[in-house]
């Protein structure tokens, strides 16, 4: 479970990321978060992760709050970020023994896990080679098993499909669904409102920083029917997907 | 007729590209104190030398061996430019950023290499400009030349670094060449470039041993000729550097002009030789230098279990800093190839002086006397204390983090260790110099073996010391946004606040070894005023550091 109360975040002095945000995400959910380029999906998926400092408002996981409990909560959350480039000078299998180690997993759960998520995503056989001589999909594939191997119990997800063959991209929503299915919280941004629709349970729009929506995809469509500003929103979105 | 020369734009280009003093975009006060710094040194420096010149003019006027100074002048800035030029060559050349930019364009080799060249030859008149300047105007003034004699000096000036930055760039640039073909790129640049760097360093100790060998009765026999003639001594080195300093001397007559078209139309020859010669053979050496080998091979499963067998937390982030560091050319080159370096760079010219035998005697005398155990313990501390400032590991630790910072930051580990993480991966590779200087000590300059012992067991206090303090500094004014990893080491003036910050204990020391205690005095004093030191700056890193991490976002 996530929980947002309030938050703002602002660059600078000038630019409002995000701007008194509110969001409860229960267990056993995938939530998506929808909105245009800039719109501020990075910059709270950050503060969730404890990478950026609110200015104010709390933000709790598991009914945790994240800045008493930093390390506890940062345990239970799997980040993958927007961009896989890094690490790029470590062995895949280095990366994800380091990862393992850093969120204390046992000798025998990372080697089983390991194994298995490797085979899955078709990347057994790179692991002894440098994250440096990986593709765009395949370093995000190293960090979706590094994210993995740990079992969080919350997953953030940046934007986890752009640059994934559609089989690694099925595979992932497959998993999501598992992993919510057993009462888990997922929490991934995409703009893409064709992915959004396949998966998620609820989906949240911002823009600028602020929430223009929270609910249901079919709360959505009817919503975008009535309200005239939110339809722009939703033919920027559908561009935007039409463009992919 | 107004010619667009590609060659000079792109130089323009890279020049603008890159960071200067590398205080962009840091807080208005490191900017001040830097500026404020170079302020105060660089001038009193440029007097120092302005000084030495004069005092050793007035002597050698009287036995009519001026020139010597002009030549030396020269001499000693050529070699300073190739031993500066194999660093930047290697950087600038090779392992920077924007080369992967230029392979598409439409440019010739020669048009890269040229710009590339005028970047770096731009770059060492910063260095030049401080050392040389002095000898030349101090020298004009003296003997008081005329306008020809500044014109021709400006023009040397401008030129001096060609000859001996071409040389060190066709060094580099034949090792690249044929390191290139391999499959281990990373490994093959690194060691590319020390060799390119111990070639360099070589050659000038052969060069200086050649003259070294001539016989006290020759060289007298030259100066009581007078009219200049020691000035054969210099000419060894790089040719282009007599005929300049000869240019000088000799400005008012028909000579001097000869000498300096000679000069000048060298330096000139010299630099086009270079770029017909990098049209050939640079780009297959920075072709596909960013390529990395892979194998593509199935892990067995026992190969596997062994590389995943779970460890603390603090070991496996102090693995991957030094994996990091020895893997990235650049880091490998800055902050651990240094390590080893310097005993090497302090104790090899001993080895190799004409007279070597004799000074390692005198040294191995005076270290083992004693008297002198005190003052060898002190000592010691000093080298360690120097090792350490000048090692940016802990110094660039944070800004070598860049964009990737953020991992730091969702990580569940608290920063508390993660710090103690980083401090140990610097401190590991600072015990290694210790550990050659030990070794170099007790080998070489026969120090007793429980001497040598109790250093290890004492001198690894500064080292510890410089890596707190070169952490709290770089945690303090990291510097995050580069997009080439040698702008996260090189220009990062962190490295230069560390040095700075080990002035202080520097002094302590002196003033402990000045009073020249007995062993056991000197070592409980340096003991406790370093494990004080260090104590502190620990304390500092786990409450204020820690706290700047937390604030440090990108
Ligand atoms: N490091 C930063 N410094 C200053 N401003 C920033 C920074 N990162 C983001 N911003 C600004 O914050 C706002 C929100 O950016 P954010 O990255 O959260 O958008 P996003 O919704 O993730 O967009 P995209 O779909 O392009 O990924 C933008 O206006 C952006 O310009
Ligand atoms: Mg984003």
């Amino acid at each position: 479970m996530i929980e947002l109360m309030n938050v703002t975040k602002t660059y600078g002095s000038t630019i409002k990321a995000v701007d008194n945000l509110s969001l409860v995400i229960p267990d056993g959910e995938i939530f998506g978060f929808l909105g245009p380029n800039g719109a501020g999906k990075t910059t709270t998926i950050k503060l969730i992760a404890g990478i950026l400092n609110a200015d104010s408002g709390s933000i709790r996981v598991n009914g945790k709050d994240l800045r008493e409990h930093a390390l506890e909560v940062k345990k239970q959350i799997g980040f993958v970020p927007d961009t896989p480039n890094m690490f790029l000078r470590l062995k895949g299998i280095e990366y994800l023994n380091f990862m393992a180690d850093m969120y204390d997993v046992s000798t025998e759960d990372r080697q089983e896990r390991i194994q298995s998520l490797a085979a899955r995503f078709g990347m057994a056989d790179v692991l002894q080679d440098r994250i440096q001589s990986y593709s765009h999909g395949m370093r995000q594939k190293i960090i979706l098993i590094g994210v993995l191997v740990h079992n969080p119990s919350v997953w953030i997800l940046d934007e986890p499909m752009t640059g994934l063959d559609p089989r690694s991209s099925f595979l992932l929503k497959e998993m999501m669904r598992e992993h919510a299915d057993s009462g888990n919280t997922v929490f991934f941004s995409t703009h893409v409102l064709d992915v959004a629709e396949k998966v998620c349970d609820r989906v949240a729009i911002i823009n600028k920083g602020q929430l223009l929506f929270c609910g249901s995809m079919e709360e959505m469509k009817d919503h975008f029917k009535k309200n005239a500003s939110l339809e722009n929103m939703f033919l920027e979105l559908t561009e935007s997907e039409s463009e992919e | 007729m107004k010619v667009k020369n590609k060659t000079f734009l792109l130089a323009r280009t890279l020049i603008k590209n890159g960071e200067g003093l590398g205080i962009k975009g840091s807080s208005t006060f490191a900017k001040v104190s830097v500026i404020l710094v170079f302020a105060i040194m660089i001038p009193m420096f440029m007097a120092g030398i302005a000084y030495l010149v004069t005092s050793l003019l007035g002597v050698l006027v009287q036995i009519g061996q001026e020139g010597i100074i002009l030549s030396w002048g020269i001499a000693i800035n050529s070699a300073i430019v190739f031993l500066f030029g194999i660093f930047y060559v290697v950087s600038t050349f090779y392992f920077s950023s924007d080369v992967e930019f230029l392979l598409p364009m439409p440019l010739k080799p020669r048009q890269i290499l040229g710009a590339k060249f005028l970047v770096v030859t731009i770059y060492e008149y910063f260095t030049t400009a401080i050392s040389f300047l002095p000898v030349w105007i101090t020298y004009g003034i003296y003997m008081g030349c005329g306008l020809l004699y500044y014109i021709y000096g400006l023009v040397v000036f401008l030129l001096m670094p060609i000859t001996p930055l071409a040389a060190a760039s066709l060094i580099i640039m034949v090792i690249m060449r044929f390191t290139n073909l391999s499959k281990h790129k990373d490994a093959v640049k690194v060691l590319g470039g020390m060799v390119g760097v111990f070639f360099g360093v070589g050659l000038n100790l052969v060069i200086q041993n050649v003259m070294g060998s001539m016989s006290q009765e020759q060289i007298m026999e030259l100066v009581q000729k007078g009219n200049n003639s020691l000035m054969i001594l210099t000419s060894g080195v790089f040719p282009t550097a007599r005929w300049g300093a000869e240019a000088l001397i000799n400005y008012s007559q028909l000579s001097g002009l000869f000498s300096f078209l000679l000069y000048a139309g060298f330096s000139l020859l010299i630099y086009f030789a270079l770029l017909w010669l990098g049209q050939l053979i640079y780009l297959p050496g920075v072709v596909g230098l960013s390529e990395t080998g892979s194998r593509r091979t199935k892990v067995n499963k026992q190969a596997l279990e062994k590389t995943t067998v779970k460890g603390s937390v603090v070991r496996t982030y102090t693995l991957v800093e030094l994996r990091l560091l020895f893997r990235t050319p650049i880091y490998f080159i800055n902050c651990v190839s240094i390590n080893f370096l310097w005993p090497v760079f302090l104790v090899f010219p001993l080895l190799f002086q004409s007279q070597q035998l004799n000074q390692i005697q005198q040294i191995s005398e005076m270290l083992n006397r004693p008297e002198s155990q005190g003052m060898v313990l002190a000592g010691s501390f000093a080298l360690a204390l120097f090792m350490g400032a000048t090692n940016g590991t802990t110094s660039t630790s944070i800004s070598r983090e860049g964009q990737e910072l953020f991992v730091k930051k969702y990580l569940p580990i608290s920063y508390r260790q993660q710090l103690t993480a980083k401090v140990l991966s610097g401190f590991v590779l600072g015990l290694v110099s210790i550990l050659i200087m030990v070794l170099f000590a007790v080998f070489i300059f026969k120090l007793s073996f429980w001497m040598g012992l109790l250093i290890l067991a004492a001198a690894w206090l500064p080292v510890l010391l410089t890596c707190l303090t070169g952490l709290l500094i770089d945690l303090h004014n990291p510097k995050l946004d580069w997009d080439s990893e040698q702008k996260a080491v090189k220009q990062n003036v962190n490295l230069l606040y560390n040095m700075l910050a080990a002035v202080i204990p520097g002094v302590l020391t002196f003033v402990v070894l000045a009073f020249s205690p007995n062993l056991l005095v000197t070592f409980i004093a340096l003991t406790a005023l370093y494990g004080l030191l260090c104590y502190i700056m620990a304390r500092l890193l786990y409450t204020k550091g820690v706290k700047r991490f937390i604030q440090l976002e990108i």
